[in-house]
C-alpha cells in the first residue's frame, strides 16, 4: 500500500497546482482578517453564511478536494496506467484505500490550515471554535475525498458532475430548496460545526448533529466500498 | 557483368489522383470550427459525450421556463403589475450566470487540452492553418455555441411571458425592445465566458485543473469582493466590487437594459458610470483574449 | 487438463466479448501451453481485447478464460504469475525507470527486490539510463524499461501486446534471444505482433484471429497445408518455359500454370508432395534443366494474407 499511496502523492503534488491551493485557501483567511479590523464587523450569522459556509465549506474545500481527489483514478484512467497497479497480486482495497489517504494527505493541510487561521482570527484564537471549524473542515476533507475518489474511477465527466453538485446542487438550489442540504456534504460539514461548539455559530441550524455524524460515516464508508467494488469489475484501460 | 539502370514500369490498375477543387486556409479554418461546435455539443460521439452539454442547456432553459410559469401564474393571480416586478429578460443573465459560466469551464477545455495532450495540435499546423487560425476558430466555435446556449432560454422566457399575458400581442408590442436586448447582451456574456474558460485550458493539458481553477476564481472572488467592497464602501469599495468576476458582463447587460438586475442590484460596482462598466468588461475579454492568442500564435510544428 | 500431453496454461473457452451492437471476440476457443504463442491478425481483428481478457483486465460477455485452472477475473492472487506488457506506452514520466521497475517488483511481491530489479534492468540494457526520469527517455527507451518491469517479478507467463515497437534492430535479436531462453526455461509466452517474420522466427504455435472469430491455430506450416482450397504457387526457373509449361500442365497433381513475360513459370498445385516427385522427372525426360525451384507462399505471411485479407 506505501508504493501505491507515495505514487499518488507525486502524482497529485505537482508545483502549480500546489500553488494555486495555496491561493485559494488563503481567501478565507484574508477575509477574516480585514473583517476582524473593519469597524462595521459582521454578525456571527453573516460571517458563518459568507466566510464558512460560503467561501471555506462552499468554494475551497469542495474545490481543492475536487481537484484533487478526482484525478487520483482519473489520470490513471486516462493515461492508461491503471494496470499498472490492478495486475498486482494485491487485494484491490490496497489500491483504493492509499489513492484515498493520498488525496486527503494532499488536500487537508491546505484546508486544515485554511480553517484553522480563518477561525483563529475570527473568533480572537478561540480554541474551541478553531477546533470545531477545523475537524468539520477536515471531515469534509474525508467525505469530498471519497466520494470523488469514487467519482473519478466511474466516468469521465467527474469534474462536470462534481462542479455541477459543488456549485449548482450544494451552492444554488440548496438555497432555494432547503431540504437538499440533508444530500450536502458542505451542509453536513456545517453541522458537525455546530455540533463541536455550538456558543460561536449561529442558532439556526437544518441538520441535527447526530444525523450529521450518521451520515458522514454513511457516506464515506458507501462511496468506499463502491470505489472497490468499481475496481474489481471494471474494464481497465 | 555490369548491369544498367533497371526499367520499371507503372502499370493503371485504376488509382487516380484526386481532381477536384482543393480548398485552402479558410476551408481549413471552417474544419476545426465546425469541429469545435461538434465537440462542445458532444455530436458525432456516443451519447456519453452528449449528457454535460445538453443537461446545463436544458438547465438553463428550464429556469427560463420556471421565470415564465411564475411570472404567468402571478399575472393571474395577481394581476400585470405585480408581474412586472418579478425577474425578467434583464435579471435572467444574472440569475442563470453561474450555470453558464460552470458550463464554460467544464466546456472549453474539451476543446484546446485534448489536442496538447495527444499531440494532435501537431496535425492541425501541418495543415494550412496558423496557431492564430487555429485558436481563432476555437474559440468561435465555443462563443457561438455560448451564445446559442444564451439565447434560446431568453427565447423561451420571451415565449413564455408572451404567451403567459392575457393579451400576448399587446404584451410583445409594448415589450419588444427586450429581443434586442436580449440578443445583444448575450453577446458580452459569451464572449467573457468563452475568452476566460479557453484561456485558463490553454495552460494546462488537463481539462479537470483549467475545469475547477475558472469555477474557483468565480467562487472565491464573488464572496471576497462583496464582502470587501461592503466593508470598505465608498469608491474603493466600488472599485473592489469591479473584481467580482462573475458580475463582470452581468453589469454591461444592466447597461444595456438600462437597470440594474436583481444580482448586481446590491453590488457597489452597479453606481459606477456605464463607460466604467462596458471598458471594464473589454478589458476582462481583450485583455485575456490577447494573451490566449499569444500562448498559441508562436505554436509551430 | 493438457493439450496433446502438454499441461494447459491458459484456456479460452467459448469466449465472446461485445460492446454495444459490435462484436469484438466471437466465440473463440483456443489452449496456450509453455512456449511461444504468437498473435495475429488485421487491425481491428480482436487481439488486444482478447489479450485483455487472457489478463483480466477485461471481462468476457460470454465465455470463460482460465489461468493455471483459475478463473482469472477479479483474482489477484494469480497476478503474481503474470506478467503483461501492454501496447500503451505512457509511463510515469517523474519517474526514474529504475523506480519504476523497483515499484512494480514491490507491488508483485518480489522478496529479493535490488537484485531482482538489477537483473530486470540489465536484461534490457538500460542500466546507464535507469537513474533518469522516464519522461526523457526515447520511445525505444520507454518500451524496454517497461519490459523490464514486466519481467522484474520473474512470471510463469507473459503476455505481450506489440512489445518490439520502437526496438531498434539489434535490441529486436536480443530481445528475441531473451525470449526464446525465458521460453525454454517453461515459461508460457503470449506474443501479440505486427511484425509476421518475428513472429514466424519466434512462435511455436500462431493463432489468427480475423474479424473476431478465430481463423487458424497451430504451426503456420500446418496451417498452410490445412488451406487445401488455395493451391501451393511454385517458381520454377528453366531454359525452356514454354515447353516446360506445357508438358507440367499435363501433371494430375497441377491444378494451373502461369507463365510469366521474364520466362519464369508459377506451378499452382495443391499436391506439391507429388509435384515434387513428377516435376524433375518430367524435365529429365524432355531434357530440360531446371534452374530454381522456389516455394512463394510457404511463409506466415501468405497464410496471413490468405485467411486476413481472403
Amino acid at each position: 500500500m506505501g508504493s501505491v499511496y507515495v505514487l499518488t502523492l507525486r502524482q497529485l503534488s505537482g508545483r502549480w497546482r500546489l500553488v494555486i491551493m495555496s491561493v485559494l485557501a488563503s481567501m478565507p483567511v484574508l477575509m477574516a482578517a480585514m473583517l476582524v479590523r473593519s469597524d462595521r464587523a459582521p454578525s456571527v450569522e453573516e460571517f458563518e453564511l459568507v466566510v464558512l459556509s460560503g467561501m471555506l465549506a462552499g468554494a475551497v474545500l469542495p474545490l481543492v478536494v475536487l481537484a484533487v481527489a478526482s484525478t487520483a483514478f482519473a489520470n490513471e484512467v486516462e493515461d492508461r496506467t491503471l494496470a499498472n497497479l490492478t495486475l498486482s497480486p494485491i487485494p484491490r482495497w490496497h489500491i483504493v484505500v492509499p489513492k484515498l489517504l493520498a488525496a486527503v494527505s494532499v488536500s487537508g493541510p491546505f484546508v486544515a490550515l485554511s480553517a484553522f487561521l480563518t477561525s483563529y482570527v475570527a473568533y480572537n484564537a478561540d480554541l474551541t471554535a478553531t477546533f470545531a471549524v477545523t475537524v468539520s473542515a477536515l471531515a469534509g476533507v474525508a467525505l469530498y475525498s471519497s466520494a470523488f475518489v469514487w467519482l473519478g474511477l466511474v466516468t469521465t465527466k467527474a469534474i462536470g458532475i462534481g462542479l455541477f453538485y459543488i456549485v449548482l446542487w450544494e451552492g444554488y438550489f440548496a438555497g432555494f430548496v432547503s431540504g437538499i442540504r440533508i444530500l450536502s456534504v458542505r451542509y453536513h460539514s456545517i453541522a458537525l460545526m455546530h455540533g463541536l461548539d455550538g456558543r460561536r455559530f449561529a442558532e439556526e441550524n437544518t441538520l441535527s448533529v447526530g444525523f450529521a455524524v450518521g451520515a458522514s460515516i454513511v457516506v464515506f464508508a458507501g462511496f468506499l466500498l463502491l470505489s472497490i467494488r468499481r475496481l474489481r469489475r471494471m474494464d481497465v484501460p | 557483368m555490369t548491369k544498367g539502370p533497371v526499367e520499371g514500369t507503372v502499370f493503371d490498375i485504376g488509382y487516380q489522383n484526386y481532381a477536384g477543387p482543393r480548398e485552402g486556409r479558410n476551408r481549413a479554418r471552417l474544419a476545426v470550427f465546425k469541429d469545435g461546435v461538434r465537440t462542445s455539443l458532444g455530436l458525432g460521439r456516443g451519447a456519453r459525450a452528449k449528457i454535460l452539454p445538453w443537461f446545463f442547456i436544458a438547465l438553463l432553459a428550464m429556469i427560463a421556463l420556471i421565470m415564465a410559469m411564475v411570472a404567468g401564474a402571478v399575472n393571474r393571480l395577481g394581476g400585470p403589475e405585480a408581474a412586472a416586478q418579478l425577474p425578467s429578460h434583464s435579471d435572467y443573465y444574472g440569475i442563470a450566470s453561474i450555470i453558464f459560466f460552470v458550463f464554460a469551464a467544464v466546456g472549453a477545455p474539451e476543446l484546446l487540452c485534448p489536442d496538447r495532450r495527444d499531440g494532435v495540435i501537431n496535425l492541425y499546423l501541418v495543415r494550412p492553418l496558423t496557431g492564430t487560425d487555429y485558436v481563432a476558430a476555437r474559440w468561435s466555435a465555443f462563443f457561438t455555441v455560448m451564445l446559442a446556449t444564451a439565447w434560446v432560454p431568453q427565447v423561451i422566457l420571451l415565449i413564455g411571458l408572451t404567451m403567459g399575458d392575457p393579451d400576448p400581442k399587446a404584451y410583445f408590442l409594448t415589450n419588444w425592445l427586450d429581443v434586442p436586448r436580449f440578443l445583444a447582451s448575450g453577446i458580452p456574456l459569451a464572449a467573457y465566458a468563452t475568452t476566460l474558460a479557453l484561456l485558463t485550458a490553454a495552460f494546462t493539458t488537463r481539462r479537470a485543473y483549467a475545469s475547477v481553477f475558472l469555477v474557483g476564481l468565480f467562487a472565491i472572488t464573488t464572496p471576497f469582493t462583496t464582502g470587501l467592497a461592503m466593508e470598505i464602501g465608498g469608491t474603493v469599495g466600488q472599485w473592489i466590487s469591479m473584481f467580482n468576476l462573475s458580475n463582470i458582463p452581468v453589469h454591461v447587460n444592466d447597461v444595456i437594459f438600462g437597470e440594474v438586475s436583481v444580482i448586481t442590484r446590491e453590488a457597489p460596482a452597479a453606481e459606477l458610470s456605464a463607460w466604467i462598466l462596458v471598458g471594464w468588461f473589454f478589458l476582462w475579454t481583450l485583455g485575456p483574449g490577447g494573451i490566449l492568442w499569444l500562448r498559441y500564435r508562436r505554436l509551430a510544428v | 487438463m493438457t493439450t496433446n500431453g502438454v499441461a494447459t496454461v491458459i484456456r479460452v473457452d467459448h469466449v465472446s466479448r461485445w460492446f454495444g451492437s459490435v462484436v469484438a471476440v466471437s466465440d473463440v476457443t483456443f489452449d496456450i501451453t509453455p512456449g511461444i504463442t504468437g498473435l495475429l491478425g488485421p487491425n481491428g481483428a480482436g487481439k488486444t481485447t482478447l489479450l485483455r481478457m487472457i489478463t483480466g483486465l477485461a471481462g468476457v460477455s460470454d465465455g470463460s478464460v482460465t489461468v493455471f485452472g483459475q478463473p482469472v477475473r477479479d483474482n489477484p492472487p494469480l497476478y503474481g504469475r503474470i506478467g503483461v506488457m501492454s501496447e500503451h506506452e505512457t509511463v510515469y514520466g517523474f519517474m526514474k525507470g529504475r523506480d519504476f521497475v523497483r515499484m512494480m517488483g514491490r507491488l508483485k511481491g518480489v522478496t529479493d527486490l535490488e537484485a531482482a530489479v538489477d537483473k530486470a534492468i540489465g536484461f534490457v540494457d538500460l542500466a546507464d539510463a535507469a537513474q533518469r526520469p522516464m519522461g526523457t527517455y526515447s520511445r525505444g527507451m520507454r518500451q524496454r524499461m517497461r519490459l523490464a518491469a514486466t519481467l522484474v517479478h520473474d512470471p510463469e507467463i507473459l503476455i505481450l501486446d506489440e512489445p518490439l515497437n520502437g526496438a531498434d534492430p539489434r535490441q529486436r535479436v536480443h530481445f528475441q534471444v531473451l525470449l526464446r531462453q525465458l521460453a525454454a526455461e517453461g515459461r508460457t509466452i503470449v506474443l501479440s505482433s505486427h511484425i509476421l517474420e518475428e513472429v514466424e522466427l519466434l512462435a511455436d504455435t500462431v493463432l489468427l484471429i480475423v474479424n473476431g472469430k478465430l481463423a487458424a491455430s497451430g504451426g503456420f506450416r500446418a496451417i498452410r497445408a490445412a488451406l487445401d482450397e488455395r493451391p501451393y504457387h511454385v517458381l520454377v526457373v528453366s531454359d525452356s518455359p514454354r515447353e516446360l509449361a506445357s508438358a507440367v500442365v499435363q501433371l494430375d497433381s497441377v491444378d494451373a500454370v502461369n507463365v510469366d513475360p521474364d520466362g519464369t513459370i508459377v506451378v499452382l498445385s495443391r499436391n506439391v508432395r507429388d509435384l515434387q516427385v513428377e516435376l524433375p522427372r518430367l524435365a529429365q525426360s524432355a531434357s530440360i534443366s531446371l534452374r530454381r525451384v522456389e516455394p512463394l507462399d510457404d511463409s506466415l505471411e501468405s497464410v496471413f494474407g490468405y485467411l486476413a485479407e481472403g
